[in-house]
């Protein structure tokens, strides 16, 4: 079993977590199970997820139209609600990726003063 | 409601899967099933918060769109400020209109009358002979409540008028009679002191009294230690026992009850009365759980028992009619407010085609800008959705100027104090008013903007994209035809109505009602009967007093009588006569209004006298016995016959007011009918009959001047005063007054109507004008093409008119079908004028098409300016 230390387990930020379901279903279309289950092996279980808390997420997705949500079949042939990322989705995924790497860059920034003698 | 609980078992079954599989996989990593359950669910989290938390997101979203939607629908009015102040200012008048005429129906029609339990209470009606809404006799009043079982109270009223003196000023006031439990009926407690006490209204008990708050603050100073005292009211000393609440006001079907400003108990036993004088309003409350056709019914029983128990019930036939007091109340206006309701309502309807039109206009525009956001995956659920809440936002900006608008023209139609709409001072912009006003904003939104939404969402992407931007004609000029057609023929119904109104006034102006009110003054006195106890006293004063005005510079004569014609301040007496000699049978009697006359009276207000002679000083109860008729009476009496000499049998009290005997009279003149009720309807006939045979109260003297009535008036005042100093002389003013009166509601009505006319009008043609100019721009390339190949440009100006005025012609005819079909529900509120009355069709036909074309011409002129080598080179 892959646990770490509590301490080192992060809290999500509100709002990334619609920005990781985005990118998590950049690589196709996931049931709900499957995308918690990715974000936590992406992060190498940095990031938990209250699993429950997708939920309200996927909802606010689909009511934005970014992504949209069908009925199919999983791996084991039982049926299951996929979600699937519109055109408009993909948009706001890039749109968002970029703020996002804009506003890590200048937290990081100010949090870690560029070393003297380093790079400039 | 069911996409909502779908999208909730949707969620439930998402969820169920999701632990399923956690589940699933802890069990593969070696769990024991049942501790690999609960470790997924554990890793869920809270599930009903989680469903909790899916709900509030639904609800969020859908606000936050509304939100964006609304902040898009504001930019896209900014963007277009003309457009956006034309529909709103359209809207606003549209609406408005709205809001002012419903505050009027809401206050009159629809709030329930300001008293406790208010619909529980019914007027009883005694129906005699064919006279369907009479007063009762006292003993049919107690026999009623003594037998009723749906009536948990029954109260009498008689109004009258009386002298109050020993103030600073002698004034006469409106003054009624009720049972004890009269005033509780209707009021929930007083301002000060009590109501009467059971058994206050008897013989022998002590004179009491109540005023209402305006006596009590201008004859009393609002002395609060008023309760108690005495005050002299006819006379005789009253002890004022209460006062009424400031907004206490009776509202009865009856102009005379809304002024009553003194209430004494009748100070007589009722069943001891005679069972043939009816002069009691009965006002009921029904117990609780009766219905009014159940009181009806039971009403209906008692009095076919009377009938057979006492011969004056069967002599004239009696009848009870239990109406409910609202209903009774408003009968009168609730053809006219009804009718204006439904004139405003089609305003709104031109309203809303006249906004549709503008949006199919710019919605032109605008399917470029939705072809592609559509393109780009909006939802056309969602487009339409937008353009809704746009309209839906233009709608309510619309109607927040409307309540501008609204709270402007109530204050208009308040001015106009129409007679006899009593309830029309409680209308104002309250809460029903806003809420009515807010559902209509709503309603138009929809309205106006659903059809140009679908059609907008509707259409072929591909084939919107490919125009690229491009003004184009948006599919369907049909749609926008047919608004033109509705508009013209919503304005031509409107038309139509206030046409016929119009006509109906005129008419009004131009009737003859049997005397001339012009240079006539007159004024009213009456006669408390502990200083003037006797007839002699009574004819005496008057006799002096007619003798002296005679003798003022400027009077032509001076007469009076007991109830002069258009006024009905003083309560009206009628009963039946017959020929003398005639079998005592229903069907030989003649129904007929009597009035109690001084000589003079019919030179006085310009009546005709066909034969005969008017009454004279030497006409008193000892000498001679005699009556003067009209000739409705005449004719149904003695039918082809002359009336002088004839003798009639008639109920007269020559010994004192109100003592009643039959007697025989013979008539000495035949005047021609004077209509005392109204100006429209004939109403019955008349017998007149001297002052000492018949006695009242109250007399109304009429002066006919040629001084200014300012004048005479002040004359009058000083005549009577140098009579008796304790006189109050009161309703001094022109004959012509009462005229006024008669008229005021279809002056009302017509006034009302025509301002909602002449909006429907203005309003279409705006439509019109904005419909043929737009086709015109539409079309600029093809008329400058046509130019450019040799047309003439008259053939071009009428080929935009023949479009465009079709449309226009057709409205108007299908307008007048259906006003044709229509106006039978406005016949109640005309007269002298035929529903179909070809002159006012003609008139408004001509009027609406000439406006209509003119408003289709100057755009179509402007089509013949268009300089083809521009155009052309533009494209």
């Amino acid at each position: 079993m892959t646990t770490k230390e509590e301490k080192e387990r992060i809290e999500l930020l509100q709002g990334t977590l619609d920005l990781l379901i985005l990118r998590t279903l950049l690589l196709g279309p996931a049931h709900g199970h499957a995308i918690a289950k990715a974000i936590e092996f992406n992060s190498d279980d940095v990031l938990q997820v209250e699993q429950g808390s997708l939920y309200p997420a996927l909802h606010r997705l689909i009511k934005r139209r970014w992504i949209s949500s069908a009925e199919g079949t999983s791996e084991n042939n039982r049926r299951a609600k996929f979600y699937r990322l519109t055109v408009k989705g993909r948009r706001q995924l890039t749109l968002e990726t970029g703020k996002w790497d804009k506003l890590a860059g200048a937290i990081a920034r100010i949090l870690r003063p560029a070393k003297q003698g380093g790079k400039s | 409601m069911s996409r909502r609980k779908r999208m909730l078992e949707e969620l439930d079954q998402d969820i169920r899967d999701h632990i399923e599989r956690e589940t699933q996989d802890n069990i593969e990593r070696g769990m024991p099933p049942e501790e690999a359950r609960y470790a997924a669910i554990r890793k869920f989290g809270n599930v009903t918060l989680v469903k909790e938390e899916t709900r509030e997101v639904w609800i969020s979203v859908w606000l936050e769109q509304l939100w964006q939607d609304i902040r898009y629908g504001l930019r896209m009015l900014r963007k277009s400020p003309g457009f956006a102040a034309v529909a709103i200012l359209t809207l606003a008048l549209g609406i408005g209109a709205n809001t002012a005429i419903f505050s009027v129906v809401n206050a009159v029609l629809l709030q329930p009358l300001p008293y406790p339990n208010a619909k529980r209470l019914a007027m009883i009606w005694s129906t005699w002979g064919n006279e369907t809404r009479g007063p009762a006799s006292g003993p049919e009043l107690i026999e009623l409540r003594s037998r009723s079982h749906a009536f948990e109270e029954i109260a009498g009223i008689w109004v009258t008028s009386g002298t109050i003196t020993g103030t600073a000023e002698p004034e006469q006031v409106r003054l009624a009679m009720t049972t004890a439990n009269f005033l509780p009926l209707l009021a929930e407690k007083q301002q000060l002191g009590r109501f009467f006490a059971p058994g206050e209204d008897r013989r022998g008990a002590a004179p009491l009294l109540i005023l209402t708050d305006g006596l009590w603050r201008r004859q009393f100073g609002a002395n609060p230690a008023i309760v108690g005292q005495t005050t002299r009211l006819n006379g005789n000393d009253f002890t004022v026992v209460g006062v009424l609440p400031r907004e206490f006001k009776l509202l009865f079907p009856d102009s005379r009850m809304a002024e009553v400003q003194v209430f004494i108990p009748f100070l007589n036993d009722l069943e001891k009365q005679s069972r043939d004088t009816g002069y009691i309003r009965m006002v009921g409350r029904l117990r609780r759980g009766f219905t009014v056709a159940q009181a009806q019914s039971e009403a209906e029983t008692i009095a076919s028992q009377l009938r057979r128990e006492a011969k004056e019930y069967a002599e004239q036939s009696l009848h009870l009619s239990v109406l409910p007091l609202q209903e009774d109340d408003v009968r009168p206006v609730q053809p006219a407010l009804v009718s204006l309701f439904a004139a405003v309502v089609l305003v709104l309807l031109v309203t809303c085609a006249n906004v549709a039109n503008l949006l199919l206009s710019r919605s032109g525009g605008r399917r470029h800008e939705t072809a592609l956001r559509a393109a780009m995956g909006a939802e056309r659920r969602r487009i339409v959705r937008q353009f809704l809440t746009e309209n839906i936002l233009l709608g309510c900006l619309g109607g927040t100027a409307a309540l501008g608008i609204g709270w402007a023209a109530l204050k208009w139609i308040l001015s106009l104090q129409p007679e006899g709409i009593y309830l029309l001072v409680a209308a104002k912009l309250d809460g029903w008013v806003l809420a009515f006003t807010l559902m209509l904003s709503i309603l138009t939104g929809i309205m106006f903007g659903l059809a140009p939404a679908l059609s907008v969402a509707r259409g072929d992407l591909v084939e919107i994209l490919k125009e690229s931007g491009k003004a184009t004609t948006t599919g369907k000029p049909w749609l926008r035809q047919s608004l033109i057609v509705s508009e013209v023929s919503l304005s031509c119904i409107l038309l139509v109505g206030t046409g016929l109104m119009i006509r109906t006034f005129t008419s009004l102006l131009r009737v003859d009602p049997g005397f001339h009110a012009e240079n006539a003054l007159t004024f009213q006195l009456s006669f408390p009967w502990s200083r003037y106890g006797t007839v002699e006293s009574v004819t005496n004063f008057l006799k002096d007093l007619r003798m002296n005005l005679a003798a003022m510079p400027g009077a032509e004569s001076v007469g009076g009588v007991s109830h002069l014609p258009l006024d009905e301040g003083l309560g009206n007496w009628y009963s039946y006569y017959w020929a003398e000699g005639a079998p005592i049978q229903l069907q030989n009697t003649v129904m007929a209004d009597h009035r109690s006359t001084l000589p003079g009276y019919f030179r006085s207000i310009g009546a005709t006298l066909l034969t005969g002679r008017e009454f004279e000083d030497a006409d008193d109860a000892v000498h001679t016995h005699v009556a003067i008729v009209d000739d409705t009476v005449a004719e149904q009496i003695w039918p082809g016959q002359d009336a002088i000499g004839k003798k009639l049998s008639v109920e007269d009290s020559p010994a004192g007011a109100f003592q009643f005997i039959r007697e025989p009279v013979v008539v000495v003149g035949v005047v021609k009918h004077i209509q005392a009720h109204s100006l429209t309807s004939k109403g019955r006939g008349q017998i007149y009959l001297p002052v000492s045979l018949a006695p009242r109260p109250a007399y109304s003297l009429v002066v006919r001047t040629t001084a200014p009535m300012q004048t005479f008036a002040a004359y009058v005042q000083l005549a009577v005063k140098k009579l008796d100093k304790e006189m109050p002389v009161s309703n001094l003013r022109p004959q012509m007054d009462y005229i006024e009166k008669a008229r005021a509601q279809t002056r009302f009505v017509t006034v009302l109507a025509g301002a909602l006319a002449a909006l429907a009008l203005f309003l279409a043609c705006i439509g019109i004008y904005g419909v043929t100019s737009y086709s015109v721009a539409q079309r600029k390339r093809e008329i400058a093409i046509r130019i450019a190949v040799g047309a003439n440009l008259g053939d071009v100006g009428r080929m935009i008119l023949r479009q465009s005025g079709l449309p226009v012609i057709v409205g108007v005819v299908t307008g007048l079908a259906t006003a044709l079909a229509l106006t039978p529900l406005l016949s109640g509120l005309l007269y002298g004028v035929r529903q179909s009355d070809p002159l006012t069709y003609a008139a408004i036909s001509l009027v609406l098409g000439a406006v209509g074309v003119l408003a289709c011409y100057i755009p179509a002129r402007s089509a013949t300016k268009v300089d083809p080598m521009i155009v052309l080179r533009s494209e």
